[in-house]
């Protein structure tokens, strides 16, 4: 079943369940008052709904019964006939087999037989006696009937994010009643507190479990899109859509939209190439976008493919250089996804000329922010003349973030997991210093290191001292940090630990100071800091030696 | 420019379906009314092309509506949505200035060839 047939059919069941619990009071009402004008103009009205809504289903026994239905309470409604003597039984039992055949359809189950319902009220509505023979055996279900609320709630989403916000503080007091039941260490506490922690971690995990949405509910405006992008630029294109059951968080698929429709306009109006030019490099003349969602441990993973012609490297690079956003030399040495990791900078274009679709303006760099704003990171892939693939990794939740917690002068510190690469511990004689940057050599690519206290200690014009190799003493502990294909070694004093942490923003003025991102509250009440991991590599590359 | 639609009927499930058909059209749904307050709120607040009237209302027949909206917006397109059983109403609600009607269940296809020709 298609997710849009899936929708429908839970749209019908919730709606139906609620008109058949109306239905069943509106004719409560109409025994206690059989002229309620009221009642019997709702009663007419939801069995008109249930009736068209049904057939648009396809579901004939409950479409017919309503209809027939809906013919006796428009007589009774413009006062053809009065609701008395034998048809109330009828009507009651009417609404009950409505009540029956949406349960079955709800679980799959064959359907009551309606027709003896239907002669009925025929004979009901013709004004004759119905055949009411054998109706008092049903009794027994009668007691035995349940009353049945629909299974699917509809709930704001600012509700769910009060649910979230209150989680978010649960999660912090609970932390502090953890360390505190240590520091007490009385076994009654202990044992309260290791129950309360756990509660509190499967309600976390129910809340954030209560906000996913299935991504599809954001692929599916997609064929849409492309089918108006690719006639407006005059190219064939199929769009295949894969993951569209992997579940995130609501906000997040809200926030990545506009990114999503930026990278799906461009892969057609930059990335693919027109029929005659594909043809003419041996490729289909139509082009191929993929959009697919795949889960990745707690990330999801959002992926823009095409085949088309492929990012220049080597144009790229150019770009970089004429921009001044790196040295020729500099350049030179850039392993290629640190190249097409310029493409992220502000600004930086590729588009040779503007066309309507791809060239409001808008960059790459404005998705990149998007992405930023979630903790989330965006990498290119691209092979020259085979096509290019975007990857969004998003976290699934917002709320709770991994992070890796150390220590700096004595104060604690928190940087998002989603940023980090590795940790590592290197003596002195692991590191070299090229142009008065500190450099280590990992997996095979050089990578910049800097003093995290030096860094954070700049102040306004101030740039980096050049490094000297004579400052470091014994083990350095490293946290490689990586952001949009850049890693960057930051040297802290201890690593702590790991652990999951809800982020609040800052309170002013220390909003103001953009390397953080946020603070958090530990266990022992003590405040942490939050690094931001791009503003922290942007200081960086600003303020080099 | 998207020709901008306002739907009025009071089952979600038929709001959702006609915005679904309307949307993927190319149309812009501008607001959804579930009963004929909203309707003639959200017909003065968002100024649509078009609307589609269910012609059974909680509150006020969808005639009542009709003639509600003609008076305040004598250019809006209005397709009433009926289903069998109400060409009384139908027929009155044409003379009452409707431009067209669908007759519920209807087709993706019956929609948009009727709220293309009003909209001609």
């Amino acid at each position: 079943m298609s997710n849009r047939e899936q929708e429908y059919r839970e749209l019908f069941m919730a709606e139906a369940l609620e008109y058949y619990d109306a239905m069943s009071r509106h004719i409560s009402e109409l025994e206690r008052n059989p002229a309620d004008e009221e009642a019997l103009r709702e009663l007419f009205r939801l069995m008109h709904n249930l009736k068209s809504n049904a057939r648009a289903m396809g579901y004939t026994s409950i479409g017919e019964a309503a209809h027939h239905m809906e013919t006796v309470f428009g007589q009774l409604r413009d006062g053809q006939a009065t609701f008395t003597g034998s048809m109330v039984p009828v009507l009651f039992g009417g609404i009950d087999t409505l009540g029956e055949l949406i349960r079955a359809v709800g679980e799959e189950q064959a359907l009551p037989d309606v027709q003896r319902l239907l002669d009925n009220l025929d004979r009901i509505s013709r004004g004759e006696e119905p055949d009411l023979e054998g109706e008092e055996a049903d009794d027994d279900e009668d007691v035995s009937r349940k009353l049945e609320l629909s299974d699917l709630v509809y709930i704001q989403v600012r509700k769910l994010d009060h649910l979230m916000n209150l989680m978010g503080e649960l999660i912090i007091d609970r932390d502090r009643i953890l360390t505190l039941s240590r520091e007490i260490d009385h076994p009654a506490l202990t044992t309260a507190a290791a129950h309360f922690s756990r509660i509190a971690e499967e309600l976390q995990y129910s809340v954030m479990d209560a906000r996913l949405v299935g991504v599809g509910s954001l692929f599916s405006k997609f064929p849409r899109v492309v089918r108006d992008v690719a006639s407006t630029e005059g190219k064939e294109v199929n769009l295949t859509l894969q993951g569209e059951d992997i579940q995130i968080d609501r906000n997040i698929l809200q926030i990545i939209t506009d990114a999503l429709l930026h990278l799906v306009r461009n892969a057609i109006g930059h990335g693919l190439e027109t029929a005659a030019e594909r043809e003419a490099a041996g490729k289909p003349a139509q082009g191929q976008i993929t959009l697919s969602a795949q889960a990745e441990r707690d990330d999801v993973l959002v992926q823009v493919q095409d085949d088309g012609r492929g990012i220049d490297v080597a144009s790229v690079r150019r770009k970089a250089v004429e921009r001044g956003l790196v040295t020729r030399a500099a350049a030179a040495q850039l392993p290629d996804a640190a190249v097409r990791a310029f493409l992220f900078e502000p600004g930086f274009s590729m588009a040779k000329e503007v066309t309507e679709i791809s060239g409001r303006g808008v960059g790459l760099d404005v998705v990149k922010l998007a992405i930023d704003s979630l903790g989330g990171q965006l990498r290119v892939d691209s092979v020259l003349g085979e096509g290019t693939t975007f990857t969004l990794v998003l976290p699934t939740s917002i709320a709770v973030k991994g992070a890796l917690l150390f220590e700096l002068d004595e104060r604690s510190y928190a940087l998002p997991l989603m940023h980090t690469d590795s940790v590592v511990s290197l003596l002195p004689d692991r590191f070299s210093v090229v142009g008065g940057v500190l450099l280590t050599r990992l997996q095979g690519e050089n990578v910049p290191v800097v003093s995290l206290r030096e860094l954070l200690q700049l102040e306004g014009d101030q740039v980096l001292a050049p490094a000297r190799k004579a400052t470091l003493h014994g083990r350095q502990d490293i946290i490689i940090v990586n952001y949009n294909n850049r890693r960057l070694g930051l040297i802290v004093d201890r690593f702590l630990r790991q652990q999951d942490i809800v982020v609040k923003a800052m309170s002013k003025p220390l909003d103001t100071i953009d390397l953080f991102g946020g603070v958090t509250l530990l266990g022992s009440g003590q405040v942490c800091l939050v690094l931001d991991v791009p503003a922290l590599t942007r200081l960086f590359l600003a303020k080099r030696p | 420019m998207k020709n901008r639609i306002l739907i009025v009927d009071d089952s979600f499930y038929m709001r959702t379906m006609l915005k679904n058909m309307l949307t993927d059209a190319g149309y812009e749904v501008v607001g959804e009314a579930a009963n004929g307050q909203q309707a003639l709120e959200m017909a003065i607040e968002t100024k649509p092309d078009l609307i589609t009237l269910d012609v059974i209302l909680p509150d006020n027949t969808g005639l009542d509506v009709l003639r509600g909206i003609r008076q305040e917006q004598p250019d809006v397109k209005v397709v009433m949505c009926s289903a069998v059983g109400q060409e009384v109403i139908v027929n009155e609600a044409l003379e009452s200035g409707a431009s067209a009607y669908i007759v519920k269940p209807f087709s993706e296809e019956k929609v948009l060839e009727i709220v293309g020709n009003a909209l001609q």
